[in-house]
């Protein structure tokens, strides 16, 4: 790194990388500080808001995310299968043989980490469940209590020596929940009385509304996402500490 | 119970089947169900064709149009969406005969190449903004893996090149979309289309121009497209044929059915189109010229055509519009067979580099010969839809007397001929060290002979499906008629 | 004291400076860095930034979470939902393009023992 002329090089492209953006940066803003600054009105957001106790789901974001807009959702499910399939296949191959010496390799935890992660372990996973099947009810659902069951297993990979997920059934699980949310998305487009993909199928009374048997079909679908992404994002965990 | 077909069937079968996948390994019908998905949904498609020549099909999610998400099923989109399949099937018969790597046939590559023909099937199905964003993230995230597929040293450095372009782009049609909404609070692409006149002009430039950078590296066009030989050079031959055959056709799609749509009226951005797009096919032509290595010319001459897509595309008169879906259709079928070609060869010679297929017409001959058939497929020589279509956009031009895309089409032509018969020429070199043998994999070239076989038949008879062409362009450039079935009777 | 963050014209331009100085930071460390993880961090900035600009231009000051709890009755006076839903959307996307993303780097740089963006030059021609 002594060599100048590269050093000066370099600098003179830093320089002109940061006129590059500032300038991107100064003409967005002139842009976008008269335009956008009061705040939206008459927007669909607004009137899905109205429409929203036809729902009976008291979390207005839960039944656009899971109801009005479910077909986002469940596509960004399916990228998020994708993305652990490609975890996968790339970590996947060389399985057999490394695991072995990686489990050696690894230093045993001490023995408060080993117990403070299994007690953990179970609180973690019913905080994780609760923010599942109470996300039309309160802030939470399928994405975020998925992620905490996922967090609970990593835990117990990191720390525990002893813990083993089964490649299989984590499969199983994905491609369960997976079939579930298109099947159930199916019902409501086959059944007379709703009529279109992903409608809520299920009695959905608006007094209801607030209680935890609620909604309808929206739950469900909610616990079939959480265990979709808990079982995706755990995963794509285990494939990367598997290849340490 | 009622069991109808709609256009959701055409996502919500392969998601179905892609989730099921551990299902399908157990029984072993991993490759029967990659190959028969596309093929129900291409049947499908073509029984959907008289319904939706009438008047566009429109499937509603959950809440209707303007505020929820609906599939928008007209002409032009189940053109694409019956091609796209038609690939699939096409691709997944090349996988399942051809003797091909153990690496293109596990779960992961079904579930991979399934959801990117579901991606792309989406993308230009959906009539939803942020959908639209989901269903090229699904399309995205499929690519980059499937160029890694390989795991060696160029499939990695593909992968993640494509994956850092990729997202890039990503992030700008997501910041258009979350500019889109704050400006409008509309969401679904014909609301959008009614209000985008009302916002302010120097965001519209901002929206457009980001627009414009994310897709036009996703469409591969010029200024964008430095990425693309990388790609196509670092992952497998078949891979690529999926990369160039449907995913560029699904963006450039997208890229125009926004323009038309969003834009009261195209003229405003048509010299831009035509001028980016002109640039493409020249450039690209140029440096195809004094390329060393199989996979890149085929990249390059791929961009050539993406280039005439937009050039005539660009123009947005209905002649050229018809003339350049029909292009799109022939240049997918094209360049399935040269890339199938280059998979074969790579297999038999373990390189694509010029120097080391010399003489290749000799050991392989049906192969070559079928790639001697594509190339003059590419380049417009009569029995072949190649110069139909190609004829097609021409006449566009000159109805309208526009003469400078004529020539510059006919100029991208002859190079094109320069580098293709540069090719052909050191295939039939008589070369003493070329591998004599003549073990031809037969059952591999089934779908090659497959699509030289429609190649032949729509350039003979192209009044087949002609009328399917200017239908689908009238309803790609019909915004009015968009509006009208979306939103009521309020355009 | 701070009763002028209430009017949402400061409020939102405060939020546009901020969420577009983050865009910018994100794109300038993907185009000067030369390591393949500070660019893919660079992605999740620029990521990050569109989402904070969505979410703090479509909820203007005083609107509650769209939410029926803690004694509310009926939608008004709440927060637009579909913003919110959207990011949510896009965060997981992003998380997941991200995941693929360090993964190949991984890969990439267990195989060649290189992590360097200029570095990759394996596949230019001749």
């Amino acid at each position: 790194m002594s060599q100048v002329p590269l050093r000066k090089r370099v600098r003179v492209k830093t320089l002109l990388l940061v006129l590059l953006c500032g300038w991107l940066l100064a003409l967005f803003l002139t842009i976008l500080l008269p335009h956008g600054l009061d705040g939206l009105s008459g927007t669909v957001g607004d009137a899905l808001l109205e429409r929203n106790a036809e729902t009976a789901s008291a979390n207005a974001v839960t039944s656009v995310v899971v109801s009005y807009r479910g077909f986002d959702t469940l596509g960004e499910v399916t990228v998020l299968f994708l993305a652990a399939t490609g975890v996968g296949m790339l970590f996947g191959g060389r399985r057999q043989e490394e695991t072995g010496a990686s489990v050696a390799r690894r230093a045993a935890p001490n023995e408060m980490m080993v117990t403070g992660a299994r007690l953990l372990f179970p609180v973690l996973l019913l905080l994780g469940v609760y923010i599942i099947a109470h996300g039309h009810l309160s802030p939470g659902g399928g994405f975020q209590g998925g992620v905490i069951i996922a967090t609970a297993f990593f835990l117990r990979l990191l720390a525990d020596p002893d813990f083993v997920l089964d490649h299989a059934r984590v499969g199983l699980l994905e491609s369960l929940s997976g079939s579930g949310f298109v099947l159930l998305g199916l019902l409501g487009l086959v059944l007379l009385s709703t009529g279109t993909f992903l409608g809520n199928f299920l009695p959905h009374p608006v007094e209801a509304m607030g209680r935890l048997v609620s909604a309808g079909v929206i739950p469900l679908i909610y616990v079939l996402v959480g265990v979709k992404v808990g079982a995706e994002v755990g995963a794509i965990f285990q494939d990367m500490l598997e290849q340490e | 119970m009622a069991f109808q077909l709609t256009p959701v069937w055409f996502i919500a079968l392969p998601l179905l089947v892609a989730f099921a996948a551990p299902l399908w390994v157990r029984l072993g019908l991993l490759m029967s169900m990659l190959f028969a998905t596309p093929l129900v949904l291409f049947g499908l498609a073509v029984s959907l064709f008289p319904a939706v020549g009438d008047a566009p099909l429109l499937e509603t999610i959950v809440i209707a149009p303007p505020l929820g998400i609906h599939l928008h099923l007209d002409s032009a989109s189940l053109l694409m969406v019956a091609l796209f399949n038609l690939a699939g099937v096409l691709f997944a018969s090349f996988l399942w005969l051809g003797d091909t790597e153990p690496h293109l046939r596990g779960r992961g590559p079904f579930v991979l190449i399934l959801l990117l023909i579901t991606g792309c099937t989406g993308l230009v199905l959906t009539g939803d903004l942020f959908n639209l964003y989901v269903f090229l993230e699904i399309a995205g995230v499929s690519a980059y893996a499937l160029s890694a597929l390989r795991r060696d040293k160029t499939a990695l450095e593909a992968g993640l090149k494509y994956l850092i372009i990729g997202s890039v782009a990503a992030i700008f049609i997501l910041l258009a979309i979350v500019l889109l909404y704050l400006e409008t609070g509309q969401l679904n692409l014909a609301a959008l289309a009614r209000d985008f006149g009302d916002i302010p002009a120097a965001m519209q430039g901002l929206i457009g121009l980001l627009l414009l950078v994310g897709l036009g590296v996703k469409a591969e066009l010029f200024p964008f497209n430095v990425w693309v030989p990388d790609i196509y050079r670092g992952s497998d031959p078949a891979v690529t044929s999926l990369f160039s055959g449907i995913l560029v056709k699904a963006f450039l799609f997208v890229l125009f059915h926004l323009v038309f749509l969003l834009l009261a009226d195209p003229a405003v951005a048509r010299a831009w189109l035509m001028a980016l797009g002109a640039l493409t096919m020249l450039v690209a032509e140029l440096v195809a010229l004094r390329q060393q290595d199989m996979r890149r010319m085929l990249a390059y001459s791929s961009l050539g055509q993406v280039g005439l897509i937009t050039l005539a595309l660009g123009f947005a008169s209905e002649a050229t519009t018809a003339g350049a879906l029909f292009h799109m259709v022939n240049h997918t079928l094209v360049k399935m067979l040269l890339f199938f070609v280059a998979a074969l060869m790579l297999r038999r010679f373990l390189s694509l580099r010029l120097a080391d297929l010399r003489g290749v017409g000799h050991a392989m001959p049906v192969a070559t010969a079928l790639f001697v058939l594509g190339s003059l497929a590419v380049l417009g020589l009569p029995p072949l839809s190649g110069f139909v279509s190609k004829l097609c956009i021409l006449k566009g031009f000159a109805e309208a007397q526009a003469f400078w895309p004529i020539a510059l089409i006919l100029l991208a032509a002859l190079i094109e001929a320069g580098y293709y018969f540069r090719w052909i020429k050191v295939f039939y070199d008589s070369d003493p060290a070329a591998p004599q043998c003549r073990s031809d994999d037969g059952p591999a070239y089934l779908p090659l002979v497959l699509i030289a076989g429609l190649l032949l038949l729509l350039g003979v008879a192209p009044f087949l499906i002609e009328d399917w062409f200017v239908q689908a362009a009238r309803a790609l450039l019909g915004r009015g008629t968009i509006l009208e079935s979306v939103l009521g009777v309020q355009s | 004291m701070l009763e002028f963050l209430d009017s949402p014209r400061v409020l939102h331009g405060i939020y546009i400076l901020g969420s577009l100085t983050l865009f910018f930071i994100g794109l300038y460390g993907l185009l000067a860095k030369r390591h393949l993880l500070k660019a893919l961090i660079g992605i999740a900035v620029m990521e990050l930034s569109v989402y904070l600009l969505f979410i703090a231009l479509a909820t203007s000051p005083g609107e509650t979470a769209p939410i029926l709890a803690d004694g509310l009755i009926d939608f008004t006076g709440m927060a637009d939902p579909i913003p919110q839903a959207l990011t949510l959307t896009a965060i997981v996307i992003g998380m997941a393009v991200l995941a693929l993303g360090v993964s190949l780097a991984i890969q990439y740089h267990r195989l060649t023992g290189n992590s360097d963006m200029r570095a990759m030059t394996e596949l230019k021609d001749s």
